[in-house]
């Protein structure tokens, strides 16, 4: 008991100190979506089914007073939804906010709250369109703002320095949930409950949000934000471009409906010679990846000579973020394969 | 040959003539003809040369010993193999089972293994000076462009991590060896092998510290930790992870570390005879500070807690620290759990002991012993902490 009070009293005095440090606080641009941090549940101990209202922008920072002492923030709301319905127009509407934010001298880096389920996806999409070396940091939580121990509040609070730190600028869109920084490309969801749920499998995080300092290990070799080619400021919409799941005996119809809905591209996971062949003839662009979870595909000699792009290490979701920004510069399948190469 | 095509200061052929003479009568006398490595397919015809042999990178492949430079008297065997008495694996050997060697480098052996009368991991720091020393001078000559040091997978983590912080270079220093002996069946080691020296003779690899490579991963120096005594899969980045991957089509690097090391480290290219002694001090319930108290009076001028929880000596080692430290003994705390970071809190702050981060208590000592060389001020050794 008297340990936890003193750890009370240590930490309050830590967040005292902070607050008096006011002057030229860092400016941070917050941008909200929704999801499980912006979640009520009926009562403290529901971790799932929590629909039992929104947290509004305004409520997240009346909850997190701490936060004035780290940052002058700037909050925009893009929606307040599950991550499940984050769709090519509210990403697009995002990634075009980010880059006004980012382009005013006085904001030091972006914070966006996501659901978790796919926010490896709009990570991943805002690592290759934001045309800013500032940090851009998206935050998330497992369990609701209304849960007895949510990780909520301490995600956004390491998110804001995350985004304020020098040392993070330069290293593309992060990821920041358990007190890990993740690399928006490498991070995937691992589980589905657990607090511990995001995870750079095989390549691990770049580094940790600690008490005592933001520390980094290392820093991402493929292709980001400034040294992407790729720019959505005149779109409106993104190819259509799905994926095929790849099972014993799953067989080509997936692929054939997908070409007939008229998607543009096909990441696959297993393979169907004959739908591939079929889609080819219409132009569609196919890219390997696997549904493994870890490992790359490797270039082959026999993928070039089906036509077939390879993803690297991108698990499918990713590969077909790629793919549709790729299908906005070009068809040429050497071209698109650079880019699996290089992004 | 390759072996003997590129230029080389006659210094150093006259000592590699030398080790090769002793090596190949040791091996005479013990071994009789030396038995094939068993788990390499025979059948398959040789790669086909590259049309231009002087472009191939070069490679110095140089022996430390190990697993994968060890033989064991069945294909079976892979727990018992080596020691006094089995013949070992010289280097010309590993060039002779793989062939396919000389399609990705230009190859130059180098022994520098113990003696093989001395038993197994008992390499002192004389061998570190000596293979450093050696490393900073293939990495000043302009002939080489990559190293690749076989080890034994007990310690070879804290040898590379020693070689990441004296050798001064850009140029690839990639440390291999195998949990396999080089005659077990499916054995790692010519895989490793063959990966390490493409990892060192590839551009990427440049500027990326000392690495290591085993099972296809590429991991730095400083990060790297053996965590199964006998899986394939031992070598892990602990907390961070690989920085890329031997795959068959290409080296893919994904990560570039962060901390300083090689020709970024301010200890690099400088020749240490003998370090100032450090130790580790393993603290579990109830673990006494008399062991502490032992060390001090040995003379350390170093003390590594290798801590419970976050970095915690028990209540008696505290005493013990306190003791020592009155006696100019610096203390660095690094924590049991093999994973995270030992954070700079106040209290640890009060009580003069500087955080490990996340570097394991082995390498904790060694960053600390060099430390210790040029300073005993805390808030330098700790900023030494903070930057390596």
């Amino acid at each position: 008991m008297s340990k936890l009070f003193v750890a009370l009293a240590l930490s309050s005095l830590f967040v005292a100190y902070q607050a008096r440090a006011d002057v030229d606080l860092p400016g941070v641009a917050l941008f909200t979506t929704g999801g499980t941090i912006q979640s009520k549940g009926a009562h403290r101990q529901k971790l799932m089914e929590y629909s039992d209202g929104r947290v509004t922008p305004q409520e997240l920072l009346d909850d997190l007073p701490e936060l004035q002492g780290i940052a002058k923030i700037d909050v925009t709301e893009i929606s307040n939804i599950g991550s499940g319905g984050m769709n090519t127009a509210l990403q697009l509407k995002l990634a075009k906010a980010i880059n006004a934010a980012l382009a005013k001298p006085g904001v030091t880096g972006a914070v966006v709250t996501h659901g978790t389920a796919t926010l490896e996806e709009t990570a991943y999409f805002l690592n290759l369109v934001v045309k800013s070396d500032k940090p851009v940091v998206l935050v998330g939580a497992m369990r609701p703002f209304t849960a007895v121990s949510r990780d909520g509040p301490f995600n956004l609070y390491n998110a804001v320095r995350v985004a304020t730190s020098p040392q993070a600028k330069g290293m593309g869109v992060l990821i920041m949930l358990n007190d890990e920084i993740n690399a928006a490309r490498d991070t995937t969801k691992s589980n589905t409950y657990r607090m511990e749920t995001f995870v750079a499998r095989d390549l691990g995080p770049l580094g940790y949000a600690d008490s005592d300092r933001i520390v980094f290990y290392r820093r991402p070799l493929y292709r980001h934000t400034t040294k992407s080619e790729f720019d959505v400021g005149a779109l409106d919409d993104l190819p259509r471009v799905d994926v095929t799941y790849a099972y014993q005996e799953s067989d080509g119809v997936a692929i054939d409906a997908f070409v007939a809905a008229g998607a543009r591209g096909v990441v696959l996971t297993g393979s169907n010679a004959d739908a591939v062949k079929k889609g080819q003839t219409k132009g569609v662009v196919f890219v390997q990846s696997d549904r493994k979870g870890a490992g790359r595909v490797v270039e082959s000699a026999r993928q070039m000579e089906r036509g077939i792009v390879t993803s690297d290490n991108l698990p499918p979701q990713k590969a077909r973020v790629l793919l549709r920004l790729a299908l906005t510069r070009t068809t040429d399948l050497k071209e698109i394969q650079r880019m699996f190469n290089e992004y | 040959m390759s072996i003997e095509r590129r230029a080389v200061s006659n210094e150093r052929r006259a000592v590699s003539r030398k080790q090769w003479l002793r090596i190949c009568s040791v091996a005479c006398l013990l071994a009789g003809p030396a038995a094939v490595a068993q788990e390499i397919p025979t059948y398959a015809p040789p790669p086909a040369m590259p049309a231009d042999m002087a472009k191939l990178p070069h490679v110095v492949l140089m022996s430390m010993g190990g697993t994968i430079a060890s033989r064991g008297d069945t294909r079976l065997n892979i727990t018992n193999y080596g020691g006094k008495g089995a013949p070992r694996v010289d280097p010309q050997h590993w060039v002779t089972d793989l062939p396919e060697l000389k399609g990705i480098a230009s190859i130059t052996l180098e022994d520098q293994r113990a003696p093989q009368d001395r038993p197994t991991g008992s390499e002192t720091h004389e061998d570190f000076a000596r293979v450093a020393k050696r490393l900073n001078e293939l990495a000043a000559d302009p002939g080489v462009d990559g190293i690749v040091v076989t080890h034994g997978t007990n310690t070879m983590a804290e040898t590379a991590y020693y070689m990441s912080l004296v050798v001064k270079t850009d140029k690839p220093v990639v440390f291999v060896g195998s949990q396999r002996p080089w005659t077990g069946l499916s054995g790692d080691g010519p895989r490793n092998l063959y990966d390490a020296v493409r990892v060192a003779a590839s551009k990427e690899a440049r500027g990326k510290g000392v690495l290591h490579c085993m099972d296809q991963f590429i991991n730095t120096a400083r990060d790297v930790d053996k965590t199964s005594a006998y899986r394939v899969d031992t070598f892990k980045g602990v907390d961070v992870g690989a920085i890329g991957f031997a795959d068959p089509d290409k080296v893919v690097f994904y990560r570039e570390p962060v901390r300083r090391h090689t020709s970024g480290s301010e200890f690099a290219g400088k020749d240490f005879q003998s370090l100032p002694a450090v130790e580790v001090a393993f603290a579990y319930r109830d673990a006494p500070g008399y062991l502490i108290d032992a060390m001090v009076e040995h003379g350390v001028k170093g003390i590594v807690v290798e801590g419970t929880g976050a970095g915690s000596p028990t209540g008696s080692e505290t005493e013990a620290i306190k003791r020592a430290q009155e006696k100019g003994v610096v203390v660095v705390a690094t924590a049991r759990t093999n994973s995270g970071r030992v954070q700079d809190t106040p209290r640890r702050r009060e009580a003069k002991i500087v955080p490990g981060d996340n570097l394991v208590p082995e390498k904790a000592r060694i960053l600390l012993q060099l430390a210790l060389t040029q300073t005993s001020d805390l808030a330098e050794i700790q900023r030494i902490f903070t930057e390596y």
